[in-house]
């Protein structure tokens, strides 16, 4: 891989606690390895509608631990709402859905899920690494990462302190796929990651998802069907139209 | 602090929201300026007649306050709901009314704050007794706050919509108007010499309150307004 | 849904259970309310001895108070119905409460109208500034907030759950209106009508304005079992009951 992205760089979470120090240190109980053969996560007859419209269901799916899966639909499918109701952004009408076996509510859903969507959230006045900073304010970091490594990894040494707005919008992507990496959430929700990027950006993003995956994690990847850049064969959702 | 704790994520949100509104500080500027143009034009309206500026400046800058906070009200989620960092709190491991708080908290320090420091000033300009003016300054110390959390409850009510610039005027504004009497009545009865305390001390007994339901209103209403 | 609420109410809020059911009412509610309000207008314009005070202006009382009671019982309503269409999402909940605001937005209305049209005769002014009133009029404020909102939202029953929030937090105000000759003396007479204890209220005078309430209320009913119904048929254009209705119709 051609990526810029040392690919063992990111290790397997959950071992070692580092002491507090430059890096963060915190680590969540939602990192620690699952050792049982629970899926991470499992919808049964998820439906949602909207004014009392389908938008899609009932989707019967589970995720295991270092699986990532693809999620694909034309536009309007649903696809991303799919992902909202994952997040516990919105409430789904019907069915359920299991984080490691257990019901998944909102809150239990907060911080273990990490949602990118088309808005990146990320503020334009402010620099990325002052973006990453109030993500990691809020979340917390994995192990080993602070906001300024994980901006070179992404490929953004150089620009950690020019304002967001100056940005281009792959670059942008880049400041967006750095949060995935200093964020200790286990589940990914990724709407289009690959949207904007470059080839090379396209190859960080699936060297990252697999270090996700290897790490324990998994990961939920929507695309608008045409072409996927994700490697391998992951599994697939067919959003029907 | 410890990253994610939260402490370090209300310290977060608020330095955030206060870097922000510095990095725009011509946007801040804005209310402080729209209240100055509307006090100045009551004398047009009315006269140069001292004492019948004195008898109204109290209420005159008072509810020129309040209108100035509806006019800064819009911004405090329309860019986060715009970027789609609101969703990134709203997602966040942490307590959102406790979060919110904290950008209610930014949003006062960065929109009222600056009117209080003004209002002295409008108030000599319409001729307020010196003694009077203390205790409108108190008495905006204590409804600003209060105004704020409020407002935060009914903007978040209408992040979901398009417009909202008047439908905030008309859900805010009935239920400020307990907030501008007691205030009011504060000023007018300094003026007049008796004694002005109760009132304050009612606005203080409803901002005690208030500060502890709003947010908890606020995160309410703004799950349901982003629930799309 | 929870599970302790009881099995009827469940039924009943089904939306198609709930069509008929509102369908039968109706015509019931809104004949004995028609009924009723010649027999409270004749009671009270013709058979009520005048006021020793006020003379034959006081009448006005029974246009008035029905009406002022009708905002706040109304508010009350919606408020109830609101808290379950935050919580429990109902849809019929939610109806009742948005369909409910602009009935009470025009019981307000008459109550201002009506309050400043005796105001002048009595106190010799159209308008005061008087505790009361300033509260029916933020109570008409907080009427049309609540169905400005409702109609901001694109989604509609979002919209409803928004506004319905919107009315738990100016229920607040309800009491502020309530008490508010208690709080700021003002020139408003005190109460008249209590509902435990002696009235001071004149017996003559005061069965014709019990009839009056009665009569909004169930105008009220009929009026809100029509406009539900309404909504219930536009919110579920798509469901089968609809659209078997609406095929019985062209049979």
């Amino acid at each position: 891989m051609d990526t810029g992205f040392p690919s063992r760089d990111l290790q397997p979470h959950g071992q070692v606690i580092q002491p507090l120090g430059q890096s963060c240190a915190l680590l969540p109980d939602s990192m620690m390895p699952n050792t049982t053969n629970t899926a991470l996560l499992e919808a049964r007859g998820l439906t949602f509608l909207r004014q009392d419209e389908r938008v899609f269901g009932p989707l019967d799916f589970s995720l295991a631990h270092g699986e990532v899966m693809l999620v694909e639909g034309d536009n309007g499918s649903g696809k991303t709402t799919l992902l909202r109701v994952l997040a516990g952004l919105l409430r789904a009408d019907e069915g359920n859905l299991y984080l490691d076996g257990e019901p998944l509510d909102r809150d239990r859903a907060r911080g273990r899920m990490l949602f990118m969507a088309h808005h990146l959230g990320l503020k334009a006045d402010l620099s990325p690494l002052e973006n990453l900073r109030i993500a990691s304010g809020l979340y917390g970091c994995r192990p080993r990462t602070t906001p300024a490594n994980v901006l070179q990894k992404v490929g953004l040494q150089g620009y950690e302190d020019e304002p967001v707005r100056q940005l281009s919008a792959g670059q942008k992507k880049r400041a967006a796929l750095a949060r995935m990496l200093l964020i200790p959430a286990q589940m990914w929700l990724l709407d289009e990651p690959f949207a904007n990027l470059d080839r090379e950006g396209i190859a960080l993003v699936n060297g990252l998802i697999e270090e996700h995956a290897e790490a324990g994690g998994a990961a939920l990847v929507t695309s608008h069907g045409a072409v996927t850049f994700l490697h391998g064969t992951p599994r697939r959702i067919r959003m029907p139209a | 602090m410890k990253p994610g704790s939260v402490s370090a994520a209300a310290a977060a949100v608020l330095r955030r929201d206060l870097v922000l509104a510095w990095r725009s500080r011509g946007d801040m500027a804005m209310p402080v300026l729209y209240a100055l143009i509307v006090a100045t034009l009551f004398p047009f309206a009315l006269g140069p007649d001292s004492a019948l500026l004195a008898r109204i400046a109290g209420g005159v800058v008072l509810v020129t306050v309040l209108l100035s906070m509806l006019l800064a009200l819009d911004a405090l989620f329309r860019p986060d709901l715009e970027d789609g960092s609101l969703e990134q709190l709203m997602l966040a491991p942490q307590p959102l009314a406790l979060m919110l708080s904290m950008k209610i908290l930014a949003h006062w320090l960065t929109t009222a704050l600056p009117l209080i420091v003004i209002a002295p000033l409008l108030a000599s300009m319409l001729h307020l007794p010196g003694h009077a003016i203390a205790v409108l300054v108190l008495a905006l110390v204590v409804a600003t706050p209060l105004l704020s959390l409020l407002g935060s409850v009914l903007v978040a009510l209408t992040a979901g919509t398009r417009r909202s610039g008047m439908l905030l005027a008309l859900m805010l504004l009935p239920l400020c108007v307990p907030v501008v009497i007691f205030a009011a009545g504060a000023v007018s009865a300094a003026q007049a010499n008796l004694p002005w305390v109760a009132p304050i001390a009612w606005l203080g007994a409803a901002l005690a309150l208030i500060l502890v339901l709003a947010p908890l209103a606020c995160a309410a209403a703004l799950r349901i307004a982003v629930d799309a | 849904m929870a599970n302790w609420i009881p099995h009827w109410m469940q039924r009943l809020s089904s939306p198609p259970t709930f069509y008929r059911f509102a369908g039968v009412l109706r015509p019931w509610c809104m004949a004995l309310s028609l009924i009723l309000l010649i027999i409270g207008l004749y009671g009270g314009l013709v058979m009520a001895p005048p006021d020793y005070q006020q003379g034959d202006a006081f009448r006005i009382i029974y246009i008035h108070v029905p009406s002022a009671w009708m905002s706040l019982f109304i508010y009350g309503v919606m408020a109830v119905s609101g808290f379950i269409a935050v919580i429990w999402r109902i849809k019929l909940a939610e109806s009742v409460a948005m369909q409910s605001a602009p009935i009470g937005a025009a019981f307000t209305f008459i109550t201002l109208v009506t309050g400043s049209l005796w105001g002048y005769p009595t106190w010799g002014t159209w308008w005061t500034w008087d505790a009361r009133l300033t509260s029916e009029l933020v109570l008409l404020f907080l009427y049309l907030g609540v169905i400005g909102l409702y109609h901001a939202f694109e989604d509609r029953r979002q919209g409803a759950r928004a506004a319905a929030f919107l009315v738990l937090v100016g229920v607040v105000n309800l009491p502020i209106v309530h008490y508010s000759v208690q709080w700021w003396h003002t020139l408003h007479q005190g109460t008249t009508v209590r509902l435990f204890g002696k009235s001071s209220i004149e017996a003559d005078m005061l069965w014709p304005l019990l009839v009056m309430t009665l009569s909004t209320k169930l105008y009220w009913v009929a009026s809100l079992c029509g406009r539900v119904r309404t909504d219930m048929l536009s919110l579920e254009s798509g469901k089968h009951w609809v659209r078997d209705l609406a095929m019985e119709d062209e049979a």
